[in-house]
């Protein structure tokens, strides 16, 4: 099927359960509640090589959040609850805690917990202090420009789901990357999900496995333009470049959602920027438990 | 299930204990059922008027006076009013529910009080969220305001929970305090967190403060909006305004482990 000049596989995405919890970052202001929530998410790409996935959901105005701050709420995708939590001690230790101004608090409503303060506010080296106010305690841990205020736990889901994804494939590498960017722009305003990847776009699929013993990926070779005649390729003749969104999210409605808009805004643009298919990754079916079948976001 | 209003048909001439008088149980039955009830060596019905109101779960005491102790004892759910005073122990181990008092309440107000809502339209007396003698700790949960004044060493040995006082405190607020809040709108009395452990006591001022407590300079804390808001949405229009930017900070009792705090607004 072809939607104004881009033709739509007719495929799906694979995408896998996981974990995921939420924080609120506030400020002084918006930019250090950013600065904060970035530095936080930095590295936070691949559940494999950096422990977690995360990212920023939405910034917050300063009349929503606990503290009347501004705000941000950032998402952190593991495989379990018991996964998240040394990412949320090391993420918030290193990098929440040590932001001018700071303060983080629970972003999920959840039955299921995770310490959240279980390692920063041992920083206090024991003048740290706890406040309990109705259902909800906090802690506040001097440092030196006052105080740092964190919640005591926050809610956790294993109702997650990561891998959501789209592939886009063009013959020109600039459009391809604006479309992609517009994508991910789109994506953005959904709530619930985040694309931890840098700029929230992937050009480096990989594939289960490898030649050498030890990588548990490796490149995905049937979608590199440059391999094409040397290997078993997915491309077609005029493709010279394939960039993927991967889409993480709390609960599986929000990753359709996200697949709806993200495609959307491919195929407003269409082919006029060099776009000329868009595609899905999968295992067959075999390996994950949800699937988001392009077919099914076309107007 | 429709609310009860029991009114007092005398003056009682002793110390009355409605501490039995639950608005649960007793709005669960019929106007008939409860005038039955025994009670003192008579029956419910031989020292209230008793009406049915359309308040489904709240319960009316109405003309009571100081020498009514142990109002609300132990409350769990559901509303209960009093039009007119209340004496001793009202509100003692609450743990849900709301005790609205609309004119002044005795000693002991939510001792032991583990949760729920305590207003008081008057003033209160001594203890206000302490603990009885043999008791380990007082107030460990809940929220109570008080419109008036509240008596000497308000918060003893209180744990958790908020105190809101639009008057002034008495002598030695949250002595022994564990930890929870006192914010007095209008002030501390004299010598106020005598061994103070842990907790916060915030006012504009504070009458002859204990030279164990240490000042720690003026300073600009996000506790005192999460507890600014708190408060708001805990006590509605009840609430004090919402704390300054800056509060000077004192730390106390260094006579005991120095933890808590006591924040000047003023």
């Amino acid at each position: 099927m072809k939607v104004n000049g881009v033709a739509i596989d007719d495929t799906f995405a694979e995408a896998f359960g996981m974990s995921g919890t939420a924080l609120i970052i506030t400020a002084d202001s918006a930019k250090w509640a950013m600065i904060a929530a970035t530095t936080m998410t930095g590295f936070g790409t691949s559940v494999i090589g950096c422990g977690a996935e995360c990212g920023i959901d939405y910034e917050i105005p300063a009349s929503e959040t606990p503290d009347g701050r501004p705000g941000v709420r950032v998402l952190i995708f593991g495989f379990s609850p018991d996964a998240i939590l040394p990412q949320l001690k090391n993420r918030v230790g290193q990098c929440v805690l040590t932001s001018p101004g700071s303060a983080c608090y629970n972003g999920l409503d959840s039955s299921q917990r995770l310490a959240l303060s279980a390692g920063p506010r041992f920083f206090g080296d024991g003048w740290q202090m706890s406040k309990r106010l109705g259902k909800r305690r906090f802690w506040r841990v001097p440092v030196m420009d006052g105080e740092f205020t964190i919640e005591d736990n926050v809610g956790v889901t294993t109702d997650a789901v990561g891998g959501g994804n789209l592939l886009m494939l063009g013959r020109d590498r600039a459009g391809l990357l604006e479309t992609a960017e517009a994508a991910v722009a789109a994506i953005a305003r959904v709530p619930d999900v985040i694309t931890p990847f840098p700029g929230g776009i992937v050009r480096s699929g990989s594939k289960v496995g490898s030649k050498y013993k030890g990588a548990l990926a490796s490149t995905n070779n049937a979608f590199c333009p440059t391999l094409r005649g040397t290997t078993e390729t997915e491309l077609d003749p005029d493709t010279i470049a394939v960039l993927e969104i991967v889409i993480d999210g709390l609960t599986s409605q929000a990753v359709s959602n996200a697949m709806r808009v993200g495609l959307k805004a491919v195929t407003d643009i269409g082919a006029a920027k060099g776009v000329t298919r868009v595609s899905a990754g999968n295992y067959g079916g075999k390996l994950g438990q949800f699937h988001y079948h392009l077919k099914d976001y076309v107007a | 299930m429709s609310g009860l209003k029991l009114r007092l048909r005398s003056v009682p001439v002793g110390r009355l204990d409605l501490s039995c008088l639950q608005p649960a149980q007793l709005t669960a039955q019929s106007q008939e059922d409860v005038a039955r009830l025994p009670f003192e060596g008579g029956t419910l019905g031989d020292l209230f008027e008793i009406t049915s109101t359309n308040d489904a779960g709240t319960l009316v005491l109405a003309q009571t006076t100081l020498a009514c102790d142990g109002i609300g004892d132990h409350l769990a759910s559901g509303t209960l009013i009093v039009e007119g005073d209340a004496g001793q122990y009202a509100g003692r181990y609450m743990k849900g529910g709301r005790l609205d008092i609309r004119g002044t309440a005795g000693n002991y107000l939510g001792a032991g009080m583990k949760g729920g809502l305590i207003t008081v339209a008057g003033s209160a007396g001594g203890y206000v969220g302490g603990l009885l003698h043999g008791e380990k700790f007082g107030m460990a949960g809940g929220i109570i305001h008080v419109g008036g004044d509240i008596g000497e060493r308000a918060g003893d040995r209180m744990r958790r929970g908020t105190i809101v006082v639009a008057g002034k405190t008495g002598a030695a607020a949250g002595s022994r305090m564990a930890g929870g809040t006192i914010w007095a709108e209008g002030g501390f009395g004299p010598g106020a967190g005598p061994l103070m452990r842990r907790g916060t006591l915030i006012g504009p001022k504070a009458d002859d403060m204990l030279a164990t407590f240490a000042d720690c300079g003026l300073h600009d804390m996000v506790f005192l909006r999460l507890i600014s808001r708190f408060v708001a949405a805990e006590l509605g229009p009840l609430a004090p305004a919402p704390l300054p930017s800056k509060v000077r900070r004192f730390a106390g009792d260094l006579a005991s482990i120095g933890k808590g705090e006591m924040l000047l607004t003023g």
